[in-house]
């Protein structure tokens, strides 16, 4: 008699893999943590989940396959969390979480019980959903070879490219709808400190640089949202070399709601290279300069620097833009790791 | 705009579509300009919301067959041009379409659809302080309307300043065009050289005159030399470059 069937063996085996990708594995680099939480992901996946989770490291269709919009209406390519059991699921968010940081993967986890609110106040409607977020890979997880893993769904677009020990973040979408929620009786907004931070930012400015910084037109949409790979526009707005110290470290701290969504070591690396070019970065503001107390502003707002470009858009789609946003997070020097892979 | 929402609100109810996913109340028009040496380039996305779809889709699928022919999609794509506006230094440029695509009419009754269209217009010589205008008039009604430029591949052009109205529907944008014969600190260089030669000429001719008038006095009256007339032209000539003075004043 066997005590236990080969699907439960496997499982047992998928969580104690994951449980090794979990732990902090001491003397372990980033891309080895990542690289063992990836196999340990794929072996939990049978042949036929397996195909439609891998792709050719080349396969620019995949790579730019990545939306705002809902799953239903811009398909995916790779798996959902839908199509997965209990043990795979679980196994595919420890793999997104050892990619991340602590705040970034939890940044991830707001977004996507965000659009479980937005399916429960639409009538339970199928478009939305927190399991509707899928994983796909192209090539292989290795710790020389670059590989990049790529998690979405409806408000999020991430696309991790692995070259060794460099991780890239870029081009990454996030979202929310409602960006202001309560669960558990905790208030939630996803995007909460990209307002925030950049709000404050705005009031440490004087007068001089407030008019360098405000645009006199409207912003209603992203700029370089998706599709627009490779596009460098012309910045605006006030550079941060005419910006103090003080405002200087709050427009970082600002960058870093993105750059720190990758894990730390990766994050550390590209706070380093955008804190290179911040003399040539720009902050560029339009729209309300005031906000209500504990909401979202209204105002889109872009940063711009030599290896940098985050935009921040609230949609009028739905009503309140301070309840729908849109940011995009993008460096036209390296979007998928081209300059790292090109070396 | 906003008193259209409630409207929009009630055509998305009506259709049972989720009022949260889609774009609403508007026609977005996002424009991306390039600009080269001798030719401007743009790059049009055309996104009409859900509401707004019925206003558009009659104006690209004219036979209201459901389907965008080939034939539609140009004349669609050359009623947009249209309704532009591209001017270069005061003058008027002419749009040429170079590609339109669009996703299907379904698309774009959810509010998902979009026309993408290239178009370009060569750009007459010229150098130094550029001004190009560009204006966007297609159903402005419920447009909403985006316009950047990308940052120049080629060095000599330089962005000076981008200036739009409120809902960007003008954009003007001034940049600089150096290099070559259009380069305007060679320009300046040359009437500089040019007007120096000018005058170096002058002062020999007035030399040359006041060294004979001398030489003729001297012949009528000798031992009595005509110093004086000389004595300017030297002035002068101690501020121009030496290399000057050895090729003029020989």
């Amino acid at each position: 008699m066997r005590f236990l069937s080969t699907r439960t063996g496997r499982g047992i085996c998928a969580l104690a893999s994951i449980c090794v990708s979990l732990s902090p594995a001491i003397g372990q680099t980033a891309t080895a943590r990542i690289v063992t939480a990836a196999n340990a992901f794929l072996s939990t996946l049978d042949e036929k989940q397996r195909q439609t989770v891998e792709f050719a490291f080349g396969d620019e269709k995949q790579r730019q396959r990545w939306s705002n919009l809902p799953t239903g209406f811009v398909p995916r390519g790779g798996i959902s969390l839908k199509e997965m059991n209990a043990t795979q699921r679980a196994a595919a968010l420890a793999l997104v979480s050892s990619a991340l940081s602590q705040r970034g993967f939890e940044k991830v986890r707001q977004i996507m019980e965000s659009d479980e609110v937005n399916k429960t106040s639409e009538g339970n409607n199928p478009i939305f959903g927190k399991d509707l977020y899928y994983i796909s890979m192209l090539g292989k997880p290795s710790e020389k070879d670059p590989w990049m893993l790529q998690f979405g769904g409806h408000h999020l677009a991430l696309n991790v490219t692995i070259v060794g020990e460099q991780g890239v973040l870029t081009p990454t979408l996030t979202g929310a709808q409602p960006a202001l929620y309560t669960i558990g009786g905790k208030t939630v907004r996803p995007l909460g400190q990209e307002s925030d931070k950049a709000i404050a930012l705005l009031n440490a400015l004087d007068e001089k640089q407030r008019k360098q910084a405000i645009l006199s037109y409207r912003l209603a949409d992203l700029v370089l949202g998706p599709g627009q790979d490779g596009k460098t526009i012309q910045p605006e707005g006030l550079k941060a070399s005419g910006m103090n110290e003080r405002q200087r470290a709050m427009l970082v701290d600002l960058i870093s709601e993105w750059a720190g969504i990758i894990h730390e070591s990766a994050a550390a690396a590209r706070m380093a290279e955008i804190q290179a070019g911040l003399d040539e970065t720009w902050f560029a503001w339009s729209g309300p300069t005031s906000v209500a107390p504990g909401k979202n502003i209204t105002a889109y707002y872009r940063i711009q620097g030599p290896k940098l470009v985050i935009e921040y858009a609230p949609q009028r789609l739905g009503g309140d833009p301070s309840m729908h946003i849109h940011t995009m997070y993008r460096d036209p020097t390296n979007d998928y790791g081209r300059r790292l892979i090109a070396k | 705009m906003s008193n259209r929402l409630p409207a929009a609100a009630a055509i998305l109810l009506s259709l049972g579509a989720p009022a949260s996913a889609h774009r609403l109340d508007e026609y977005l028009q996002a424009t991306i300009v390039s600009v080269e040496k001798d030719r401007v380039q743009a790059f049009m996305r055309l996104i009409p919301g859900v509401a707004v779809s019925s206003i558009v889709i009659p104006s690209i699928d004219t036979n209201g067959d459901g389907i965008v022919s080939d034939s539609e999609r140009q004349s669609y794509a050359e009623r947009v041009l249209g309704d532009l506006s591209l001017s270069i230094d005061g003058h008027p440029l002419k749009p040429r379409l170079v590609s339109v695509d669009c996703t299907g009419i379904g698309e774009m009754k959810e509010g998902l659809g979009e026309i993408r269209i290239e178009f370009s217009a060569d750009l007459p010589r010229g150098h130094g302080s550029r001004r190009l205008i560009f204006e966007n008039r297609h159903q402005s009604r419920i447009a909403a309307y985006l316009v950047n430029c990308l940052m120049p591949r080629d060095k000599t052009i330089q962005i000076a300043a981008q200036n739009r109205n409120e809902n960007q529907s003008y954009y003007q944008l001034d940049y600089r065009q150096a290099g070559g014969r259009s380069d305007p600190l060679s320009s300046l260089g040359t009437i500089a050289l040019l007007l120096s030669a000018g005058l170096v000429l002058l002062l020999r001719l007035r030399a040359r005159r006041g060294r004979s008038r001398a030489a003729s006095r001297q012949s009528n009256h000798a031992g009595m030399p005509d110093a004086p007339r000389e004595r300017p032209v030297r002035r002068i000539l101690g501020y121009l470059p030496p290399a000057w003075i050895r090729s003029t004043d020989r």
